[in-house]
């Protein structure tokens, strides 16, 4: 139950007024009417953003997806900020139109501990561009893989819940540029599921407000520690500042897991000023620093990441970590 | 770097599951979604990896069927790698 004060989820009180920064309803209303689709004012956004008695996750997650669907007229999920009309077949800098697909689903053990097994559904598409992605081309380009169903995948996710996955993680390439689809496929499991929004914390405003409350942990990078790093090795501009704010609104109100790949020849530019921010601004927030960089994709381009990190690199990145007073997790 | 990978799209259907490795001179392995059956199949070939262990204590009742991959020629460490 997402309203009930006995909930462990947070309240999405937020969206009866009193959102800072701007009115969801406000725009869901102008998204709607600019994809001529009113009968989301009528049901959805009211349903979605005023009621007041306990609703479950899943009837919210339904009302939201279709508030997410008519905001795909005039894009603006990612920091990037396009404002594309993918119902129209327009496409931003992720080049996502408007169905989802995915390139992976299945279940995993090589995520956090405590979140394993976990069955993760790998949306295909991102809205940032790092050479060195691991799953590269597959994942950064939304046409790969295989339409995205979501009945289907619920049933799959269902099947691996029962068969001992203990959490179920959406994720991309980056599943924000897919909200309706992510939000569909949440209105289609059960209130019991722990749910994980593996993200690059890129996201807009208004896409953690749909996302508030659905999901039990939030489990954000924080690649680069830098705009020029990121520019350089992911092609995205004012990206510090963005990961702050979506880190700091996460972890008020979700629970957060700070994740961070250790890359080579970058412990003083990347980590030391994350791991500073973390230690200043998120004290206690769970940290899991990976270590195990592979020079994929495009990652050659770049003289310093065409190996893995070195042994010294790696323990000077948790030494810091441990004089930072940083909350590592395995 | 001389570097062996195994590498193989995954399969969205789910009939089959996939982990990509990346098999270091030095005979680390990294992995990448790595699955329960895969995580048996490390463990087979090193019991010592604690992170391997600490991952396949984790997975409880989820079915491994290691009759069906490949097998690996060598493997001394490995560890999990991130997604990125």
């Amino acid at each position: 139950m997402i309203c009930s004060t006995n909930s462990r989820l947070p309240s999405i009180g937020a969206y009866k007024g009193n959102a800072p920064g701007f009115g969801l309803r406000r725009e869901a209303k102008r998204h709607a009417a600019l994809a001529g689709a009113d009968e989301i004012s009528k049901s959805g956004v009211a349903a979605a953003l005023c009621h007041r008695s306990p609703k479950s996750r899943a009837s919210v997650a339904h009302e939201r997806a279709w508030i997410a669907r008519a905001m795909l007229a005039d894009c603006r999920f990612c920091a990037h900020d396009c404002g594309v009309n993918r119902l129209a077949g327009e496409n931003g800098l992720c080049h996502a139109g408007a169905g989802a697909r995915f390139f992976c689903a299945q279940t995993e053990v090589s995520d956090e501990l405590e979140l394993i097994p976990t069955f993760a559904v790998a949306l295909s598409g991102c809205d940032m561009h790092c050479d060195f992605c691991i799953t590269g081309a597959t994942s950064w380009n939304a046409r790969a893989g295989t339409s995205f169903d979501a009945q289907t995948m619920a049933a799959r996710t269902r099947a691996a819940l029962r068969e001992g996955a203990r959490t179920v993680m959406v994720l991309g390439g980056e599943p924000t540029i897919h909200l309706p689809a992510a939000l569909e496929f949440v209105s289609l499991l059960p209130d019991t599921a722990r749910l994980i929004w593996k993200t690059n914390a890129h996201g807009s405003a208004q896409a953690r407000e749909l996302l508030d409350g659905l999901f039990n942990v939030w489990l954000a990078d924080f690649k680069f520690g830098n705009d020029a790093c990121t520019q350089r090795l992911a092609k995205t501009p004012d990206y510090v500042r963005v990961v702050k704010e979506n880190l700091l609104w996460a972890a008020k109100h979700s629970e957060l897991i700070v994740r961070h790949l250790l890359m080579p020849g970058h412990v003083e530019c990347c980590w030391r000023p994350v791991a500073e921010w973390l230690a200043a601004n998120l004290p206690g927030v769970k940290v899991n620093l990976r270590s195990g960089f592979w020079p994929a994709w495009h990652a050659a381009r770049h003289a310093e990441l065409r190996r893995t990190v070195s042994t010294p690199e790696s323990d000077r990145a948790i030494d810091l970590a441990r004089r930072l007073g940083l909350n590592l997790i395995p | 770097m001389k570097k062996h990978r195994i590498k193989k799209n995954c399969d969205p259907s789910g009939k089959s599951q996939t982990s990509e490795l990346l098999i270091m001179p030095d005979g680390r392995i990294l992995v990448h979604n790595l699955t329960p059956a895969f995580a048996g199949l490390l463990h087979e070939l090193n019991p010592y990896d604690e992170q391997i262990s600490s991952r396949l204590s984790r997975r409880n009742g989820v079915k491994a069927d290691v009759t069906r991959l490949p097998l690996l020629r060598s493997g001394a460490a490995s560890h999990p790698s991130p997604k990125s």
